[in-house]
């Protein structure tokens, strides 16, 4: 017995390490939208859909008006909660993009603030350059400018020269735009974004729904999400 | 129980540390999440940047399979396996300067500690004392 023991130990270890992996797997947030790589047939069942998706989430209201691209019927609603200083969001900046260019009219892309404090120490700063911009109805290209040059700034000590000079390149009204950053209007939207993220469970960032349903990390590249569009647009009929 | 034996058993379960905070890393790494930014720094710079991935396979899974090599060497070492012993120090040996090289990534390349990389780190600093010790108290007795 003695000589078999030890083989005994490393085979339970063995068993355990396998079965605590395969239940942290399952349980993985967002692993429940599966992600199928044939898009269903528009003649589905809304029933089968159903049965087989998780419940949309609605969330408290965020900041209004959003920040949107595409028309507000469009049949396929992406909402995505970013960090303008988290390199992911970053990477996800150019997928999503292209996914406003492939898909056009039927997709509509909101973006909520989640600056995320106090891992990213420019988080909030560049959230705020953001959304003075955006009174100024300028976000998407102050957006654009944050994602597209974040290795210039995230590990700066201090970015207000650098926000500032994006400011100018868009063609803000400094002196409005400086006097925005620290409004109360702006500091209100961050919160009421983030304040909807926290009711949909959001907890890091880039976190994406699709009409209403979390879209697993992994999905969040270009030939994946592709795909999930792709889903609801055959689920809505119109693919 | 003579001092090898102690020293193995406690290798084997300070391993098991190691394998239980690789094994989160690797389902962190394979289903996405920890390459999403959270309130957490570092672990997303961490674990989203070049060195986080060997040959296609995350580089946490091979901390894990090697942990998991540490407590079988280290298991059959209590039981009085000599070879295990033998093979067990250049193991962690091997791990102690992986760690070390990995810390200097985190500092000086990626400018982003992950707490759980730190945790590895710490395990197999305390696994090289430990399996040293073992060696010795081997050779004497």
């Amino acid at each position: 017995m003695k000589r078999i023991l030890p083989f005994l130990i490393i085979l339970v270890v063995l068993g355990a390490a396998l079965a605590s992996a395969y239940y942290l797997t399952r349980s993985a947030p967002g692993t429940t939208t599966r992600v199928t790589q044939t898009p269903p047939s528009p003649s589905s069942s809304a029933a089968t859909n159903a049965q087989q998706r998780p419940v949309a989430l609605k969330g408290v209201p965020g900041a209004e008006p959003p920040h949107t691209l595409g028309p507000a019927n469009a049949p396929v609603q992406l909402e995505e909660f970013g960090d303008f200083q988290c390199p992911p969001c970053g990477m996800f900046h150019p997928i999503l993009k292209q996914m406003h260019e492939e898909f056009g009219d039927k997709l509509r892309i909101t973006f909520r603030e989640f600056p995320l404090v106090p891992a990213h120490r420019h988080a909030v700063a560049a959230a705020s350059s953001a959304e003075a911009a955006g009174l100024q109805g300028k976000f998407w290209q102050m957006h654009a400018l944050l994602y597209e040059h974040q290795a210039d700034w995230k590990d700066k000590m201090d970015v207000g020269p650098i926000f500032e000079g994006y400011a100018r390149q868009i063609g803000l009204d400094i002196e409005r735009w400086k006097k925005d950053v620290t409004s109360e209007q702006v500091a209100q939207r961050i919160f009421l974004d983030g304040r909807r993220g926290h009711s949909m469970g959001v907890a890091g960032t880039p976190t994406v729904f699709i009409n209403g349903r979390e879209v697993p990390f992994e999905s969040l590249i270009a030939e994946k999400l592709r795909v999930v569009i792709q889903n609801e647009l055959a689920a809505s009929g119109s693919r | 129980m003579k001092l090898p034996l102690k020293l193995y058993v406690t290798a084997a379960l300070v391993s098991l540390i190691g394998l239980a905070d690789a094994i989160y890393l690797t389902v962190e790494h394979v289903t996405g999440q920890s390459v999403r930014c959270t309130i957490v720094a570092g672990c997303s710079e961490v674990l989203s940047s070049q060195y986080a991935v060997v040959a296609g396979v995350p580089l946490a899974a091979i901390g894990a399979a090697a942990y998991f090599s540490v407590f079988s060497l280290a298991t059959l070492a209590a039981f009085g396996y000599r070879v295990a012993g033998t093979l067990l120090t250049p193991l962690v040996l091997l791990m102690f300067l992986v760690s070390l090289w990995l810390i200097y990534l985190q500092a000086f390349v990626i400018h982003a500690f992950c707490q759980f990389c730190l945790l590895s780190a710490a395990v197999t600093a305390a696994l090289t004392v430990i399996t040293l010790f073992a060696r010795r108290a081997t050779r004497l007795s």
